[in-house]
């Protein structure tokens, strides 16, 4: 059972308005009062083993985000399962909280907690979580962010770093708990063009050491050089999986055909 | 005119009264604070019968006059009870659960400004909600609440003249005696807002201090 860190199978999410659902059973419109109702994850099933290193790309809006996040249980799945492991996340009655400590998770827009420093934000989910004590979590938050080499930022509060800062601060919060897998949610997109390489390098040496990591990212030179398989998702579902040189030289649908045309193209714009 | 300041029987009940008004005024606010954070997240939190009894809850203090309020604690409760409780005690209580009334609305807007992103992340790496709140979410929203907070001391420490049309002899209660006393009318309440003036400003002033020491720092870029 245990071959893959983590699994999915046959998820479903629906969002919108808290009529979605009750629309969903009389079969009819899918417009609800003047809401949207938007079907972000239609059975989505993925597996990934120990150290691989996949990446989600795909339009704006496609459901992408809901994804990741319904894998770390942070949006609860309509249908279908989660695993982590042997765990079955999805069913009632599991501590959600134990599950998600074992898994790290980067936000598009940062989120770092805002009242706390670079080390303070590392340091409190080894204090409160792992229940570490003081000096033994405070070495291991300064560890994790040797390792994004964010050292130098120990003391500053988020409102104090860049951007490119804050996001690999971030990243050392999801490492330092020795997660199973680390759950990153265009760790980029939000960051000035400039601030980028300095993520992308922190995600290529965690790349180098093995990390299991499950990235949604428009990076393509990144995902050329580090990823081991290319998931498109495109409206709530996986549309193609390959290898990155399957996707660089001839995909297989026409819609991601298009959309590595298009991307390609403004990347070498650029 | 002012003499009776010099008189030590009028001394001591400006200082009894004084006393009563901060003991009842702390006392208040922070029961009131405590239990309004606990409404606070009751409200958002709860089911729909949590939320119900909130809103009466807040409704029943904020909707009627705390004089009344106070009347009904000194007068009925130990009645309803078929007790004898210490008047003092109930007159703290009520100070407190009505502040609660308040401030529960002044921590959850602080709150619901926060939660947003701040408990995605606390969830993200593990914490319960329960420990998100208490680690991240309430250090944030008592340093947003400090402002709000302060206006509720400022209201409620004047709000402790109600106490002497109940036989306490708080500040204006002190102020009464010894009108009857020396019957210099506008001395006496001078003297009576002067000290209420001097008390609220200084305990404000350092309110502000607080919360400016206590900003985030560099959160003002934020807000520019």
């Amino acid at each position: 059972m245990a071959d893959f860190v983590m699994e999915a199978r046959h998820v479903y999410k629906t969002y919108g308005s808290k009529n979605a659902k009750k629309a969903k059973q009389a079969d009819t419109d899918i417009y609800v009062g003047a809401k949207q109702v938007i079907e972000a994850v239609k059975d989505v099933s993925l597996q990934i083993r120990k150290g691989d290193i996949k990446l989600i790309f795909g339009p704006s809006g496609s459901g992408k985000s809901t994804f990741l996040r319904c894998l770390a249980m942070l949006d609860i799945p309509d249908k279908g399962e989660i695993y982590l492991g042997d765990e079955c996340l999805t069913e009632p009655g599991v501590d959600l909280n134990k599950a998600r400590a074992r898994i790290g998770f980067v936000f598009q827009h940062i989120y770092l907690f805002r009242h706390l420093t670079a080390l303070g934000n590392v340091e409190l989910a080894l204090r409160q979580v792992l229940k570490l004590p003081k000096e033994e979590a405070r070495k291991r938050a300064l560890d994790a962010l040797t390792e994004v080499k964010v050292t130098d930022c120990a003391n500053k509060f988020p409102a104090q770093m860049s951007g490119g800062q804050a996001q690999r601060v971030g990243i050392a919060r999801a490492l330092a708990r020795n997660p199973d897998i680390i759950l990153l949610d265009e760790p980029t997109s939000a960051l000035d063009p400039e601030l980028t390489g300095e993520v992308i390098d922190t995600l290529r040496d965690l790349a180098k050491e093995g990390t299991t990591m499950l990235i949604v990212s428009h990076e393509m030179p990144f995902a050329r050089d580090v990823a081991e398989e290319m998931i498109f998702y495109d409206e709530g579902k996986i549309v193609e999986t390959g290898p990155p040189s399957q996707f660089f030289n001839a995909p297989s649908t026409d819609r991601a055909k298009q959309f590595m045309t298009r991307i390609i193209n403004r990347t070498t714009r650029e | 005119m002012f003499d009776f300041l010099l008189d030590p029987t009028s001394q001591t009940w400006i200082f009894q009264g004084l006393l009563l008004t901060v003991e009842i005024t702390l006392f208040g606010v922070l029961l009131g604070l405590g239990l309004g954070t606990l409404l606070a997240i009751g409200d958002i939190y709860g089911n729909k019968p949590v939320k119900a009894a909130i809103a009466v809850y807040v409704e029943f203090f904020r909707g009627s006059p705390l004089f009344v309020q106070l009347f009904l604690a000194v007068y009925t409760v130990p009645a309803i009870l078929n007790m004898q409780i210490n008047h003092a005690i109930l007159a703290f209580l009520v100070f407190g659960l009505n502040s609660a009334g308040y401030q529960k609305g002044y921590v959850k807007g602080s709150i619901e400004t926060i939660l947003g992103d701040q408990m995605q992340a606390g969830l993200s790496v593990g914490m319960s909600k329960i420990q998100t709140l208490r680690h991240v979410i309430l250090p944030q929203a008592y340093r947003i609440v400090i402002p709000a907070w302060t206006n509720e001391f400022c209201s409620l420490t004047k709000s402790t003249a109600v106490l002497s049309v109940a036989g306490f002899m708080d500040l204006v209660g002190a102020g009464r005696s010894i009108l009857i006393r020396t019957m210099e009318i506008i001395p006496v309440w001078l003297v009576i807002a002067a000290i209420y003036f001097v008390w609220i400003t200084g305990v404000s002033k350092m309110m502000d201090i607080i919360y400016e020491k206590k900003k985030i720092p560099g959160i003002e870029l934020l807000m520019q």
